[in-house]
């Protein structure tokens, strides 16, 4: 999976992906539904709040040096792939 | 049941007894460690390293899609400009209030020789992402660090390497490269052309340009047998010699508080492909974080419970393509210092390491990794003109790491050893001039190339200049 708009996918791949598209890295993988619920369940301001912070495996920013926070929300939305509010 | 997953269960069994009475003191202990705020007054979001104990508010983050493109933003960007890779340096290498650069869109590979076996590779390159690239034109890096998050950049930046006898760190296989200067030049080097700047900045710190794409000398794709196996680490240091010797890539894993050692054994095979199945790793270090929080002032009965989960559980034997097992997922956190030690040095140095660790911080749960590298001849290498055998000690990301400095520098630098230049160490100029040879002469090529040190942060100032 891959987000369609050209930048977002060029963020994706090279941050997001190398641990949310990778099996065994501890993530929730990207389109993973039933991994996302627990984590959709907290709140689009709960999970932007820990992508910016780091928050245990992920590292501050989730390693994206270009990305702004509507990015973050943005890519969040693609790899949970459910609403989010 | 895989070596792993039977300690798991074992302990999972001793917990279920054990952990009433520590609740409190361990929420506590394993809270996430306070970070800076998401911005600064000036709004500027923040910049973290992955571990989260480097941090910047950089004025301005540019992603240069191409070599015109960031050869027209070298000229102008904000100073320092400090490049990045995948953030996992834990010395301060890119902390800017300039400019961000990261070449994450000058990715891929560009072309390749199969006669030669060469690769020609853009430096943003991951190397999780250049594996399966290289795989795909029957290549491959017989040699791979730890982790395949870096890009090729940063991993020449600061000497990256594997382990094995025989095989030099990454930078070792470039047989060329391309730099971009602050004058907004793209220059070739090897050692035919700018021998010197090839010569200087093949490990660089993003220091003296930035470097745009490399040509690596790559080997046949071949598919390996990795091994781990569960030994006493008295036995290990003795036989270290021998595996050396026996195995195409070798390292192990010394655990403090338990006389056991992981030992990795990578080998060329013909047998069928036995995929390497989840990730376990980071399993088995919670079981061990598990062992010390219930028994780490006890170290007999943290030995005891440890030697009972490990020994005569079965060694785990996997097969497939090398950069699918030489490489491994690490989402564990954590801060690492790793020194380069004369190969002579290195396994006293870890007997006095383990040592010191088990007599003073019972709170290290951490395995402490031991490789050997191959000597090479860039200037700022780690292993310039010596073969190095390196010790990593690692402290979990929500625990206290300044022992690193007080307790574990010392021994490093007393056996001769030279730091990762990504990993933690409070050396300077002056010591950096004492450990390499040619020092000055990189120095020289540095300044000729970026007289004002707009590439050089305040630590890089300390570290390449001193004063």
């Amino acid at each position: 999976m891959t987000p369609s708009d050209p930048k977002l996918a060029e963020l994706y791949t090279h941050a997001c992906k190398a641990c949310h598209g990778v099996a065994g890295s501890g993530a929730p993988l990207t389109g993973d539904k039933a991994a996302w619920a627990p984590r959709v369940a907290k709140g689009l301001i709960a999970l932007k709040t820990s992508v910016a912070a780091g928050y245990k495996g992920m590292p501050a920013g989730g390693q994206c040096f270009t990305c702004t926070p509507a990015d973050h929300e943005a890519l969040i939305r693609f790899m949970a792939d459910q609403p989010v509010s | 049941m895989t070596t792993r997953r039977a300690l798991l269960t074992g302990t999972a069994l001793l917990v279920g007894g054990s952990a009433a009475g520590a609740v409190g003191y361990r929420l506590w202990r394993d809270r996430e460690p306070e970070g800076p705020p998401a911005t600064d007054g000036a709004g500027r979001l923040v910049w973290r390293n992955w571990s989260g104990i480097q941090s910047s508010y950089p004025q301005a983050r540019a992603a240069p899609a191409n070599e015109d493109e960031l050869a027209s933003l070298l000229k102008t960007a904000q100073g320092p400009i400090r490049p990045v890779g995948a953030g996992h340096s834990f010395q301060p290498l890119v902390p800017t209030s300039g400019t961000l650069l990261t070449l994450d869109r000058m990715s891929g590979v560009l072309d390749h020789d199969p006669e030669a076996v060469t690769a020609q590779v853009r430096a943003g390159t991951r190397l999780g992402e250049l594996g399966p690239a290289l795989a795909r034109i029957g290549q491959e890096m017989r040699n791979l660090p730890d982790i395949n998050k870096q890009s090729i950049g940063g991993a020449l930046g600061t000497g990256t390497h594997g382990t094995g006898l025989g095989f030099k760190a990454i930078h070792g296989e470039v047989q060329s490269f391309r730099i971009a200067t602050l004058g907004g030049d793209i220059l070739d080097c090897s050692a035919d052309h700018h021998p010197e700047i090839f010569h200087a900045a093949r490990v660089n710190l993003g220091a003296f340009g930035v470097i745009t794409e490399v040509t690596l000398k790559n080997a046949p794709l071949t598919t390996v047998q990795k091994r781990v196996e569960l030994r006493d680490v008295s036995d290990v240091c003795d036989d270290w010699p021998e595996l050396k010797k026996n195995h195409r890539n070798v390292e192990f894993y010394a655990i403090p508080f338990t006389g056991k050692a992981a030992v990795i054994t990578v080998d060329e095979t013909s047998r069928p492909v036995k995929p390497r199945g989840a990730d376990e790793d980071s399993s088995t270090l919670m079981t061990l974080k598990t062992l010390r929080d219930l028994f780490g002032y006890a170290p007999d009965v943290r030995r005891f419970v440890a030697r009972k989960l490990m020994d005569a559980l079965p060694a785990e034997d996997m097969v497939d393509e090398g950069w699918k097992l030489l490489s491994n997922e690490r989402p564990v956190r954590f801060n690492e210092m790793e020194f380069h030690l004369p190969v002579e040095a290195q396994i006293p140095a870890l007997k006095e390491v383990v040592a010191t660790i088990e007599a003073n911080r019972p709170d290290v749960f951490f395995p402490i990794e031991v490789r050997h590298i191959e000597a090479d001849d860039a200037w700022l290498s780690p292993f310039y003109q010596r073969a190095s055998g390196s010790v990593a000690v690692h402290a979990y990301y929500k625990d206290e790491y300044q022992f690193l400095f007080t307790l574990i520098e010392p021994i490093f630098r007393r056996h001769g050893g030279r730091p990762h230049w990504g990993k933690l160490n409070s050396l300077t100029a002056a010591d950096f001039r004492a450990l390499y040879p040619r020092f000055d002469d990189a120095m020289a090529v540095r300044a000729a190339l970026d007289p004002g040190g707009k590439f050089l942060n305040p630590y890089l100032k300390k570290a390449l200049i001193g004063g």
